[in-house]
Order: C-alpha cells, then sequence, then structure tokens
C-alpha cells in the first residue's frame, strides 16, 4: 500500500466503519425485507420510497444539551504528525481546512500549539498580573478584566511554523499537514490598551514580556506599539468561552503575528525597557538564511530576529487530495486566504503551474487580518491540471513562489513558509500536493 | 521591517468603541438608548435601587475618575512569586553553581532527553555542538552552543520550563550549575570548576551572539503577472520527496485497542507514555519485565498506591498519578493493570 494510501485510510477510517455497517445494515435488511412481507424496515431511503427518518420521531428536543456534529461527520477532526514532535504533550494538531465550509474555524477544529501540555485552569483562581515599568501594578480576577470595554473581532491566527516541512520538497501529502497549523475564529476581549492605561507605563517601558500559565511558562516579549495598537486580551471565542486549547480562561491576541506571540492561558505581563529574548524568540521562531541570491550572500548563517508579521498566502482548499474530483464536469473551486498585514486585495488562480493567472472571485467578508473566501469555477476533463493559487495584500505585497522564497532565504529557515503552492489533479481525478 | 501601525479597525465595534474614546461627544450606547426614548423604564427601575449608578464615557472613566479602578495592588511578595524571567544584562537570579556540579544531576534528570553529551535523544532537542553548521544549506544544527544568542535564555527556559516533567521544580543554585554543565558541553565554559553566578555572566561569550539581524520582509518581490509568466519548458513537477518520509506511515497511529483494557490503555496513551515508553525520568519501561516483577512482589495493591499517590525511589520519580489529576483512582490502577498485563502476578 502506498504512503499516500495509508493517509487517506486513516481520514476515511470512520467514514469506512460507516459505510461498512451501513453496508451491513442494508444488506440485512435486504434479507429481512424479503421475508417479512409487510416492511418493518425500509430498505432504501432513495425516491421514491419515504426515508426511514420520516416515518417515526426523532430524539426530543435538547437530548444532548451542548449539542455535537452529526455522527457522519465523525472523520471532520484535528490530526497530528507523529513524528513531528518529540512527544504528544509538547506538540501541534493540524485543523481540517478541506472541511471547513466558511470563514470561521469551529472551536473543537482550530489547530492547537502546546509546549506544556494543555493545563486545565479553574478560572475562579486564575490571575492575569500587570507590573514592571508601571506606575500601579495589579492583579486582575477573570472578573476584573471582564468589566474593562470589550470588542469582537475576526482574525486568523496562523503557525509560523505553517508549511514549515514544505521546504525542501513536497514532503505531507494533503492539505492539513501542509496548511493546517492555522484557524479563523471571533475573538471577544479587552483591548490590551485599556488595561496598559490603567496602570500607567512608564516612559522608560517600551517592551511587553507576556506569559502563559502552562508548564513551559510559554512567554515572548512584544513591542509596546502592537501592544498599543490592535492588541487583545481575550476571553471569549466564536460566541463561547475560549476553549482550553487556545488558552482558557484567558489569552492574548497579536492579530497578523505569528501564533506564537499570543499566548495561551494568559497569567503575566510585564513592562520592560527592553526585549527578554526568551528561548521562543532566539532558539525558535528565528529564521536562519541560506539565500540562493547572490546579493544577499551577506545574510548566509544571520537569522531574522522579531520575525512577527505572517505574510500573504492562499490555498486552494477544494479540491485537494483529501476532496480528489470523482467524476468530469463542472465545478467550483474553492480556496482560503489572508495575510497579516491588513486586507486580501486579489486572489488569482493558474491552471497550468504558473503560466497563466485569473481573477478569483473573493466570497463574503473581507476582513483585516483575516481568512478570506475565494472561488472560480472550473471545468475539468480528465486531463492533468497544475493548480495553484496566490494571493495579494491591500499592501500591494504579492504572494510569492517557492523559487523566490528558497533564493531570499534558502531552504533551511522552518519558519515563515508562505511559497505559492501546487496542487496536481491526476488523470483518475486524484490530487498530489507536488512543487514545481 | 514592517512597520505595524498599520490601520488596525476591523469591526464597527472597535470603531465605536475608539470613537467614545477620542470623541467628547461620544456616548455609549446606553446614553443613546436613553437619549431616544427618554428616560427608558428600565433607567427608572435602575435609578430607584442605584441612584448612584450612572453611564459613562470611556473618557469620563479613564481620565476624569482616574481609571477603572479594577482589580487589587501586586504586592511585593506576590510579584517576586511569579516574577520569573531571566534576561540579558538583567534581572539575573541569585545563586551560584559550576559545570562539575552540573554533571551529575544532568545525568540523572536531562540526558534521558537530551543525551548524556547534549546530542539529543529521539527528537529531543539537541543541545550541544552544531559549531559551523549554520551556513549548512540542508541540515544547519541550531544548538545552545551554535545558535542561541545569549545564555540568559538558558537560564530562563531551563528554570522556567525544565525538566519537561516537572517544571519549575529547580532551585536558582541547580539552574546554575546546569547551565553552567551545557554551556560546558559546547566548549563555551572550559573550566569545570567556574563559578557562574550573576557577576561572571558577563564573562560567558556566546559564539552566535552576532548572528541576528532584524527581519527585513518582505525579502522577495513577485509581481501580478497574469500571463507568460513563466517558460514553459521550466515547469517541472516534483512530486514527494524521496528520504524524508511522507509522514504517512507515521501518520497511521496504533489503534489495536487490547481487550479488557480498554479504559487503561486509553489512559496510558494520554497521560503515562510519555515517560514509560521512553524510560523518561527513570520511569521503568512497560517490557522491562524484571524491574515490574521486582516491583509486584510488593502485591498490586502497593503499585496501585504507589501510581495514585505518588513515589520517590532510588532511580526516578513517580509523581501523583502521572502528573494527571483529573484521573480518577480507578482510571489510575486500570492504567497501571494494563502496563502489567503480560506480566505474571
Amino acid at each position: 500500500m502506498s504512503d499516500k494510501n495509508t493517509v487517506k485510510d486513516q481520514t476515511s477510517l470512520n467514514q469506512q466503519e460507516d459505510n461498512q455497517s451501513r453496508r451491513k445494515f442494508l444488506s440485512q435488511a435486504a434479507a429481512t425485507t424479503a421475508v417479512v412481507a409487510t416492511g418493518s424496515v425500509a430498505a432504501n431511503n432513495l425516491p421514491p420510497n419515504v426515508p426511514e427518518w420520516q416515518k417515526h420521531l426523532g430524539k426530543p428536543v435538547n437530548s444532548n444539551p451542548y449539542g455535537q456534529p452529526s455522527k457522519y461527520e465523525s472523520s471532520v477532526r484535528r490530526l497530528r504528525v507523529p513524528w513531528l514532535t518529540p512527544d504528544s504533550i509538547a506538540s501541534i494538531s493540524f485543523t481540517p481546512l478541506a472541511e471547513i465550509k466558511g470563514m470561521i474555524t469551529p472551536n473543537g477544529l482550530a489547530f492547537e500549539r502546546d509546549h506544556g501540555g494543555l493545563p486545565t485552569i479553574d478560572p475562579e483562581q486564575h490571575r492575569l498580573m500587570i507590573h514592571g515599568l508601571v506606575e500601579k501594578p495589579i492583579i486582575l480576577t477573570m472578573e476584573d478584566i471582564k468589566r474593562f470595554p470589550n470588542v469582537s473581532r475576526i482574525h486568523f491566527i496562523e503557525c509560523p511554523a505553517n508549511s514549515a516541512m514544505e521546504w525542501k520538497g513536497p514532503q505531507v501529502g494533503r492539505l492539513q499537514f501542509t496548511h493546517g497549523m492555522t484557524n479563523c475564529c471571533e475573538w471577544t476581549g479587552v483591548p490590551l490598551k485599556y488595561i496598559l492605561e490603567e496602570v500607567g507605563v512608564k516612559p522608560e517601558g517600551k517592551w511587553l514580556l507576556v506569559e502563559g500559565a502552562d508548564s513551559a511558562s510559554m512567554s515572548r516579549s512584544v513591542p509596546m506599539e502592537k501592544a498599543m495598537d490592535d492588541t487583545l486580551v481575550v476571553f471569549g471565542q466564536n460566541g463561547e468561552a475560549l476553549r482550553p486549547e487556545q488558552g482558557y480562561p484567558l489569552r492574548l491576541l497579536t492579530p497578523g503575528w505569528e501564533g506564537n506571540t499570543s499566548i495561551k492561558w494568559l497569567r503575566r505581563i510585564e513592562i520592560t525597557a527592553e526585549p527578554s529574548y526568551q528561548r521562543e524568540e532566539t532558539s525558535k521562531y528565528t529564521d536562519l538564511l541560506n539565500p540562493r541570491d547572490p546579493n544577499r550572500k551577506d545574510l548566509i548563517g544571520k537569522a531574522y530576529l522579531f520575525s512577527w508579521i505572517m505574510e500573504a498566502k492562499a490555498i486552494i482548499t477544494f479540491p485537494c487530495p483529501e476532496k480528489p474530483l470523482k467524476e468530469h464536469g463542472k465545478y467550483v473551486i474553492n480556496g482560503l486566504a489572508w495575510t497579516g498585514t491588513g486586507k486580501i486585495k486579489h486572489v488569482d488562480v493558474s491552471f497550468d503551474g504558473g503560466i497563466t493567472w485569473k481573477e478569483a472571485e473573493l466570497n463574503g467578508l473581507v476582513l483585516d487580518k483575516c481568512w478570506t473566501r475565494f472561488s472560480m469555477p472550473f471545468e475539468w476533463n480528465g486531463e492533468e491540471v497544475l493548480m495553484q493559487s496566490r494571493a495579494t495584500g491591500e499592501d500591494g505585497y504579492v504572494q510569492p513562489t517557492l523559487k523566490q522564497l528558497r533564493d531570499a532565504r534558502g531552504v533551511a529557515s522552518i519558519y515563515h513558509n508562505n511559497a505559492i503552492h501546487t496542487w496536481k489533479i491526476n488523470k483518475n481525478g486524484e490530487v498530489e500536493s507536488v512543487q514545481v | 521591517m514592517y512597520k505595524f501601525n498599520q490601520k488596525l479597525i476591523s469591526a464597527v465595534v472597535l470603531a465605536l468603541s475608539i470613537t467614545a474614546c477620542s470623541n467628547d461627544s461620544a456616548q455609549t450606547s446606553t446614553d443613546k438608548i436613553a437619549e431616544h426614548k427618554g428616560t427608558s423604564v428600565s433607567e427608572k427601575v435602575a435609578s430607584a435601587i442605584l441612584p448612584s449608578a450612572q453611564a459613562a464615557t470611556y473618557e469620563e472613566i479613564t481620565i476624569k475618575t482616574g481609571g477603572f479602578n479594577l482589580g487589587k495592588p501586586a504586592s511585593k511578595e506576590e510579584i517576586a512569586g511569579w516574577h520569573i524571567e531571566v534576561s540579558h544584562g538583567h534581572n539575573l537570579p541569585p545563586g551560584e553553581g559550576t559545570a562539575a556540579d552540573g554533571e551529575e544531576f544532568f545525568e540523572e534528570v536531562c540526558a534521558n532527553c537530551h543525551g548524556s553529551f547534549g546530542e539529543g535523544v529521539g527528537r529531543n532537542p539537541v543541545l550541544a555542538g552544531g559549531e559551523g553548521t549554520l551556513t549548512d544549506k540542508m541540515k544547519p544544527e541550531r544548538t545552545v552552543g551554535s545558535y542561541w544568542p545569549y545564555a540568559s535564555t538558558l537560564l530562563d527556559y531551563t528554570h522556567r520550563a525544565m525538566p519537561f516533567t516537572a517544571a519549575q521544580s529547580l532551585t536558582w543554585d541547580q539552574t546554575w550549575s546546569l547551565s553552567a554543565y551545557v554551556l560546558y558541553l559546547n566548549d563555551i565554559i572550559e573550566d569545570e570548576d567556574f563559578v557562574f553566578n550573576a557577576q561572571s555572566y558577563k564573562e560567558v561569550h556566546m559564539p552566535n551572539e552576532n548572528g541576528f539581524v532584524r527581519d527585513e520582509r518582505p525579502d522577495t518581490h513577485n509581481t501580478r503577472c497574469m500571463k507568460d509568466c513563466k517558460d514553459p519548458a521550466s515547469v517541472v513537477v516534483k512530486t514527494a520527496l524521496l528520504g524524508y518520509g511522507s509522514g504517512a506511515e507515521d501518520v497511521v497511529e496504533e489503534t489495536k485497542i487490547v481487550k479488557g483494557h480498554e479504559i487503561g490503555q486509553k489512559v496510558y496513551d494520554a497521560t503515562c507514555r510519555l515517560c514509560h515508553d521512553s524510560g523518561l525520568a527513570g520511569a521503568p519501561k512497560m517490557d522491562d519485565t524484571l524491574t515490574w516483577e521486582h516491583r509486584l512482589k510488593q502485591g498490586i495493591s502497593k503499585v496501585h498506591k504507589h501510581a495514585i499517590e505518588g513515589f520517590a525511589g532510588q532511580t526516578g520519580v513517580m509523581p501523583p498519578k502521572g502528573g494527571n489529576m483529573e484521573l480518577t483512582d480507578d482510571e489510575v490502577k486500570a492504567a497501571v493493570d494494563f502496563m502489567l498485563k503480560d506480566i505474571e502476578h
């Protein structure tokens, strides 16, 4: 069995089980119907027959007070790549982008990166301490925080290691793994500037050390300018409390910046004069360069420090390896695009590996630092297709080709791979992750 | 480098709140409702109960009345307990240690994951070596010695998050001595008796301190070309990399459920596996029959008890319930029984 098939098997495992039991059920049912003339079990729910579920009462209202997706959606879930991290505690789960139906990631599907496992925090005992170069160091309870003015905004979060496995070549054969370290939710919280105004930042306070209450005490340095701009202290996610995986009960959100700076389980903010050079901004999340461009050879062996912005990226979510084309005919290509610098201005799609491009339609809301949907009609007659998408931000920045990115940085910088991605539709309709 | 003073307004609500902050004539929505309806019923009721309650603009609250006055002042003691970071050049912690002091402790506590020479076990972080590899095109090795700009980060992370299974358990002396040992493994501290502390910190020079530059992105300059963007002959398709593994075979995690041990296996996978698969922190591995047989001489109930309540032995430490206090006693027992299913007792 090829690798690709093995992957497919896992996703469709539940579905297969369902199909198998359904087939079993159908064949049993058929046998029963043959024996018992007056049908107690309907063998066929398709027209002209009346479907089984239409002939008797459904479950009582509120049978499941929190609710959950249909059992037929049980294959829609986050997945890990076990070899990617040394253990399953400091690890990553990926959003199933092929299954996302709009611009919002459902809370149960939002990718998760933890560095010391998922803490279980009692909100009654959770505190946010703000101290350092301030007039008035304070400790806030969750109730205190919710009394500050709050706002709701829809923003993407993307781990800078998203697509990191693809620098040297196509390595992971599915959308969930090539691009699934991102999510986009409605976040509700307090603009951090209100809290900073409350404590009175001293003039020499130029940086913030932000720290989580997990066992890694995950920490980053954030400059005051970002903190006073659009940074939020968040307690709500898509209308409910933050999920534990997203930092319950409190997280930071630095819109458009690499996900790691949006510290989860936020417990402490210290105002400092200088950055604190934490592990996740020195040994990790820095971009080691080995440019192929001769004009940049002085950067060989150097690394970008504080590379916060997530640059523009677009990805086709249908078709993709998880969602092949099953027959010839007309389709609509769907995809998502985002940029950490503002709004998406254009998305272009190519069917010939980047020789010619056509502008796609942007669907629905186009918001700042937010997933934007795009689509394009497409007719497939069974030929091989090299499909790409390319985002342009309102700042005029155009998503680079993989070659341009490698010329600028080499292949070993791990983070911030926002290269144009290629899906190859094969003659049998299967979709393969390739590079051109 | 990017400027990040972009226009930030993405939601109407925010726009309203900013207006409210910066504009004298701005009012809260409550004010506006009251204005439209005259004095509303609900407002009358509220006034009757709470005569002093008033709607106010953010500006009135933040400037005229001296802020929201939320929270309580943080005391020096409270700050001291949480103020854990070590920063380059300031905030250096008390205590001291030498590489010689750190060696034994490193071997006992850290080497399980990081290797005796900091070479890294499995996919755990490599701490030492890698000198001269940062210019390697394919496999630069970023270790404490080859890559990290400041020794403060080593002190900081060791104290904040290590050992992996027992964060914030190290004393500052242990932190200084372990850090000294890691720097010794990297030939950055050459004398194993060098006393590493806040005073001697500045004598330690990290080789890659000047290896970092400010983010220069955008560093690519693509254009929105729409046709004839490249030579068709240059479109060469590269499929899955050989030698890197598609990850596919590994993606399928072992899902075979051992009958009769469904709960125990689930608990083991989620909580116990981390240490008992690898032998981390001196944990006996599942297939280490001799060790388990020895322990079982005390009776299974004793093994259960130690798993639930925790136990400090000669070779390692078992935290209560494997560190997951959300597990019930029965779940812990089920995990133990799953682990011992092939060992006679």
